[in-house]
């Protein structure tokens, strides 16, 4: 402990590890606000639907309070929402373009996730040169083959821009969810009317109605204004709401059902796969037969059933029914990545290290944590991150067949779903921008998945995890 | 308090397979005193590891403990003891570099062994960690406590190993092969400091080796084991200057430098037969150059020879008096490779 202890001390008299620990406490505080904002909203969203919980009042002023903190990659600072009044932009980021404020934001938007990433991996440096007794660990070999993977590189861009996008939903889109589509006839907006040649006032429901994509005649197609000079990056949707806004919402709730459902079975899978490996024999073929009984059930059906059965319960309410959703696909799929890693499991189990903690007494629990887990847990990333590309498509799936995360709450699914009409329109953007993105992050997260197999396990070029050990003898 | 550390009575341990059952371990009995070292020899798949892993309560599924006992100073373990002398018995296992766990420090392992077995934490379990790795005679201790197993060389590891066996505070030490996986001159070290530890915590020793020159030098007591059973056990000295089982015989003459002259060193020809049924022959009949025809029909069982007062048994029809062939004469050893 003291030797931690001193560690610390040592790391603010260096001058480079004082130096990143400033920079990071500086990327923070431009986003303090919003990271705190996040936080807080997940805790209501989660509060609100447990019955008998009465928070709302001590939450609001909590939310209100958070809201309050400057960050700098708002809306407020870098706003695009404004109005031209015939000589130039009234209340946009610098008096530029509506479309030039928000390609502004947005950039910035990712320059700030990439600063984020380069200062993570900037103070591994430091740890790895400077702080870690050993100058070399089998994990240096790992990260080392993933950096000359061009596929799991190519995987990794693709998800690192998904997830900024989810993080950063609400800042990234040109307008919000509540001001576009839930609540819009609750907002105005100002816009230069060129047929009177001055500044008029409109709700943005009614604004809304006349930019309507629904094919030829009627469409606002991809990074254009329409009539109210609002810019959309990707045209609007069947509804005049703006589809970008839609998808970059959409991919929040598909991240946080896609992460929350692999993080439940996975550890399912981990859990049920350590105890087989270490106890074998009935253990193991009784666990064999549950995931058996559990593969069997149509995952489909199930989903469909369920969440039709628990349509008016609490458990639905949860993140507009995501938490639902996050729930069956953790106990449908923990099965498929159970499989994959008894078998890695029980390679470990072999090890004689297992048998030196087991012979000295060491309790079965710390045996399956310490010296089995840290061996699953690249396997468990690798399948986590293939499953949940699987996960995403699933929730878009069931959400296009009007199922899944409940309306209004954007999800991609539901966007193809609504645009299908329109495909062979001049309104095609609708249906095929979602589709075209869906389709990447699912291969970004097999790439991904991929590159680290093959950084772990350099042997194994195609889906190994059969070579289970066979059990005593002499 | 009684002597005797161990005692193993007609230990039966099996494997049910789906296509048979495996009898890893058929029938054997020894015991340990003590400051005693006693010795378990024998080819790859003779059975002495599963013997070890018997001991130490470590056979899993599908192999399961069928019949017999051991005795851990005068209490019961089979069914399931193990847990009140956990740390007891403490095993040495012959690849260091697989009994260390690669993720961890090895004083880290060191002292979650530590922890179990004598409640130290924090400081107070590094100090007592540096003291083992001290005492198994690794340099510059302090630092090297926070360093990996793969920064250790195999000789450092397997004192490492040691240390950690240290750690529980043991009375029996079973070493299963500690050495095989070393340089011969690393192995000199090493055989010196299970010797010195042995002395000093006066330990008993249960060794297991295919390495007759190793057995030689540091057991007190030899188990000759063959298709699971023991086919002779004697003191050292005695089994050394008057081997009777033809098949100690063999492993004898394989040693090199036991042999006058001839260039090639005789072997056994073949390999450990796995049992799979209740023996109804010598087990040994197949590769014995004393085979006769009783050999095939007749389980030998173990009987007294040699010196009275040696306690020197073994299990071969040729001295038996009801069989007719009598025993070969001492030093015509079998030569199987010099036909081969
Ligand atoms: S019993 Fe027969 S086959 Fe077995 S060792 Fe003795 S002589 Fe050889």
């Amino acid at each position: 402990m003291s030797v931690n202890g001193s560690r610390v001390a040592d790391a603010f008299t260096d001058g480079r590890t004082a130096l990143w620990a400033l920079v990071g406490l500086f990327l923070f505080l431009l986003e303090a606000g919003a990271v705190l904002n996040f936080v807080v909203s997940l805790t209501i969203d989660g509060l609100l639907a447990i019955p008998g919980v009465d928070a709302v009042g001590f939450l609001t002023a909590v939310e209100n309070a958070v809201r309050e903190i400057p960050t700098l990659l708002s809306r407020e600072t870098i706003p695009n929402q404004g109005y031209f009044d015939g000589s130039g932009y009234e209340g946009t980021f610098l008096g530029l373009s509506p479309a030039m404020a928000w390609a502004f934001r947005a950039t910035l938007v990712y320059l700030y996730a990439f600063a984020a990433f380069g200062w993570g991996v900037w103070g591994y440096r430091i740890y790895r040169r400077e702080y870690r007794a050993a100058d070399w660990t089998p994990r240096d070999d790992v990260f080392d083959r993933f950096r000359g993977h061009k596929w799991g590189i190519f995987g990794l861009v693709i998800v690192f821009m998904f997830v900024t996008m989810a993080v950063f939903a609400p800042a990234l889109g040109p307008t919000t969810v509540d001001q576009n589509m839930r609540n819009s006839y609750g907002h105005e907006i100002d816009y230069w009317d060129s047929d009177s040649g001055s500044v008029e006032t409109i709700l943005v429901g009614d604004a809304n109605l006349d930019s309507l994509s629904q094919g030829n005649d009627q469409n606002v197609e991809p990074w254009t204004y329409d009539d109210y000079g609002r810019f959309h990056p990707f045209g609007t949707m069947q509804d005049g709401s703006d589809l970008f806004t839609f998808l970059v919402v959409g991919s929040r709730i598909s991240l946080v059902i896609g992460v929350l459902s692999v993080a439940l079975s996975a550890s399912i899978a981990a859990t049920l796969a350590l105890t087989s490996a270490y106890y074998k024999g009935r253990v193991d073929l009784s666990m064999v037969l549950v995931s058996d009984a559990v593969m069997a059930m149509p995952q489909l059906l199930l989903l469909i059933m369920l969440t039709t059965v628990l349509r008016e319960s609490w458990i639905n309410e949860v993140y507009s029914g995501g938490f639902l959703l996050a729930l069956i696909f953790a106990f449908t799929g923990w099965t498929y990545m159970w499989r994959s890693i008894r078998g890695p499991a029980l390679q470990i189990s072999e090890r004689e290290w297992i048998d030196a903690a087991r012979s000295f007494g060491q309790r079965p629990t710390t045996i399956m944590r310490k010296h089995m887990l840290p061996y699953v847990t690249g396997y468990l990333l690798i399948y986590g991150s293939m499953t949940l590309g699987g996960a995403i498509i699933s929730i878009a799936g069931l959400s296009y067949l009007g199922l899944g995360v409940a309306p209004p709450t954007p999800e991609w699914g539901r966007a193809v779903n609504l645009g299908q009409d329109y495909v062979r329109t001049g309104s095609w953007h609708i249906s095929l921008i979602p589709g075209i993105l869906i389709t990447l992050v699912v291969t970004g997260f097999n790439a991904l998945g991929d590159g680290i197999r093959d950084a772990i396990d350099p042997q194994s070029d195609s889906a190994g995890g059969e070579t289970a050990g066979a059990g005593g003898g002499a | 308090m009684s002597d005797t550390l161990l005692e193993v009575e007609n230990l039966r341990t099996v494997f049910h397979t789906d296509k048979e059952t495996i009898h890893a371990v058929d029938g054997v009995s020894f015991d340990v005193q003590r400051g005693e070292t006693v010795g378990l020899v024998g080819e790859s798949g003779s059975g002495k590891s599963v013997t070890a892993r018997s001991v130490l309560g470590l056979v899993e599924e599908p192999g399961v403990i069928e019949e017999g006992s051991i005795e851990f100073c005068g209490d019961e373990l089979v069914g399931g003891n193990w847990d009140e002398h956990r740390g007891d018995i403490a095993i040495v296992f012959q690849d260091p570099m697989n009994s260390l766990n690669p993720v961890y420090t090895v004083g880290n392992q060191i002292k979650e062994a530590l922890r179990i077995h004598q409640g130290l934490r924090g400081q107070a379990a590094t100090d007592a960690a540096i003291e083992l790795l001290e005492d198994v005679g690794i340099p510059d201790a302090a630092r090297r406590v926070s360093e990996y197993p793969h920064q250790f060389s195999g000789g450092m590891r397997q004192r490492a190993v040691i240390a950690i066996a240290l750690a529980c505070d043991p009375d029996l030490l079973v070493c299963d092969e500690p050495t095989t996986a070393l340089d011969v001159t690393i192995q000199a070290q090493i055989l010196e400091l299970l010797d010195e530890l042995q002395r000093e915590e006066d330990l008993g020793v249960l060794f297991i080796t295919h390495d007759m020159g190793v057995i030689e030098e540091t057991t007190d007591r030899v188990n000759v084991m063959y298709a699971g059973e023991f086919v002779e056990s004697a003191p050292v000295e005695e089994l050394f200057d008057d081997p009777k089982h033809p098949y100690t015989k063999g492993l004898l003459a394989s040693i090199p430098g036991r042999t006058a002259g001839g260039d090639r060193l005789p072997t056994i020809e073949g390999e450990v037969p796995t049992s799979t049924s209740e023996p109804t022959e010598c087990r040994f009949a197949p590769r014995c150059p004393h085979a006769f025809d009783a050999c095939d029909e007749v389980h030998p069982e173990r009987i007294a020879v040699g010196d009275p007062d040696a306690d020197h048994e073994t299990a071969c029809l040729l001295y038996d008096d009801e069989f007719e062939e009598s025993p070969p004469e001492d030093g015509v050893v079998a030569d199987g490779g010099e036909t081969a």
